[in-house]
């Protein structure tokens, strides 16, 4: 009877601490009020420290501030002037799920982390977890630096091989004031 | 719902006013609409059509309708416990999954009980249990989190943030 092993070789684990490039996510204008307020608007918050000058002015932060998640959906948007992805995606593919070949850059564009070597397909989301230390403000540029936090390799009861893999992703502003931590932890199986 | 008056004039939760195993003030969101769903796609710009192409949802992917994104209930709980927090305490850290999934007509209870506290280098440090539950007492979200609240006559919680030593 032979015995599942587990999937987690040397080559995978010699990925753990692994970085990507530090990459900028915001357009080189910064954050703006625009897309600020469509943001919080899409998650119903109607703080007025994210869009009253004078109200913010008076808090502690000292100005207009913007949600510390909104840094990680920065880099997801369309440069300005760029090829129009959709229809891109579309003409290759009519049948496209509006993700495979809409992501400028997929899974090989700048600040992306080499893949993890194994032929577990299945990706399942094991969690998430959020730190935040600071708001950004409007005008600041917005960094990110992703690693491989860890990976662990686990064979079920049912002798399914699986990996679980956690990337950290960093985000700071213009000084390298950290804003926010993200952790994602993935299955692979 | 909270409107923005109430956010303009919230009234500091002091860590000296929460006790272990209190439920604190929920966020009541919905009933959730096809086109709250694509206004989030639209502002974050992700075009899954899964989240608002009901044919595609349905016919093409076996689901049960579109589906609420995980990265729109990732954005929630954050802003749910910075409003917790102010106007002077800090929403450190909060940790989750995703369960059940969100469909059109859902209404959420995002909520939060005091599991632990303790001093910390002169801060106050609530532990709690929070999550994202649906109509039908179905968890969506669960998970943990740790906010900082102002102790009474104590000093200011750091703006930036900086954890106590040891926590």
């Amino acid at each position: 009877m032979s015995e599942t092993r587990s999937p987690l070789t040397d080559e995978i684990k010699a990925l753990v601490g692994t970085s990507a490039e530090r990459i900028e996510a915001s357009p080189s204008w910064g954050i703006e009020r625009e897309g600020l307020r469509l943001f919080t608007n899409a998650i119903m918050d109607p703080d007025p420290r994210y869009w009253d000058d004078a109200f913010a002015k008076k808090t502690r932060f000292g100005g207009i501030i913007a949600p510390p998640i909104y840094c990680s959906y920065l880099s997801r948007k369309t440069p300005a002037g760029a090829e129009d992805p959709i229809t891109r995606a579309f003409l290759e593919n009519p049948q496209s799920d509006g993700i495979g070949g809409v992501r400028e850059g997929g899974e090989s564009g700048p600040g992306t982390l080499p893949p993890v070597p194994t032929n577990l397909k299945r990706i399942l989301n094991a969690g998430n977890e959020i730190e935040l230390y600071q708001y950004p403000r409007l005008g600041d540029r917005i960094y990110s630096q992703a690693r491989y936090k860890d990976i662990k390799g686990h064979v079920s009861k049912d002798g399914t091989p699986m990996l679980v893999i956690t990337v950290e992703t960093t985000y700071t502003n213009q000084d390298d004031d950290v804003l926010c931590i993200l952790r994602q932890s993935s299955i692979r199986r | 719902m909270v409107t923005a008056d109430e956010l303009r004039n919230k009234k500091q939760l002091y860590y000296d006013d929460v006790k272990v195993g209190e439920d604190l003030p929920p966020l009541v969101i919905g009933p959730l609409t096809t086109t709250h769903l694509f206004r989030w796609s639209a502002a974050i710009e992700n075009w899954h059509r899964i989240h608002y192409d009901q044919n595609f949802a349905i016919y093409h992917d076996g689901l049960p309708n579109v589906l609420g994104q995980g990265s729109w209930k990732q954005s929630i709980l954050p802003r749910y416990l910075k409003d917790l927090c102010l106007p002077d305490g800090w929403p450190w850290k909060v940790t989750f999954q995703h369960r059940a999934m969100i469909v059109p007509g859902d209404i959420l209870t995002v909520w939060a009980r005091v599991t632990g506290k303790a001093e910390s280098g002169g801060l106050g440090l609530v532990d709690l249990d929070v999550g994202m539950r649906l109509q039908e007492d179905v968890e969506s979200c669960p998970g943990t989190a740790t906010i900082v609240l102002p102790i009474r006559g104590g000093r200011a919680v750091p703006y930036p943030f900086v954890p106590p030593k040891g926590a």
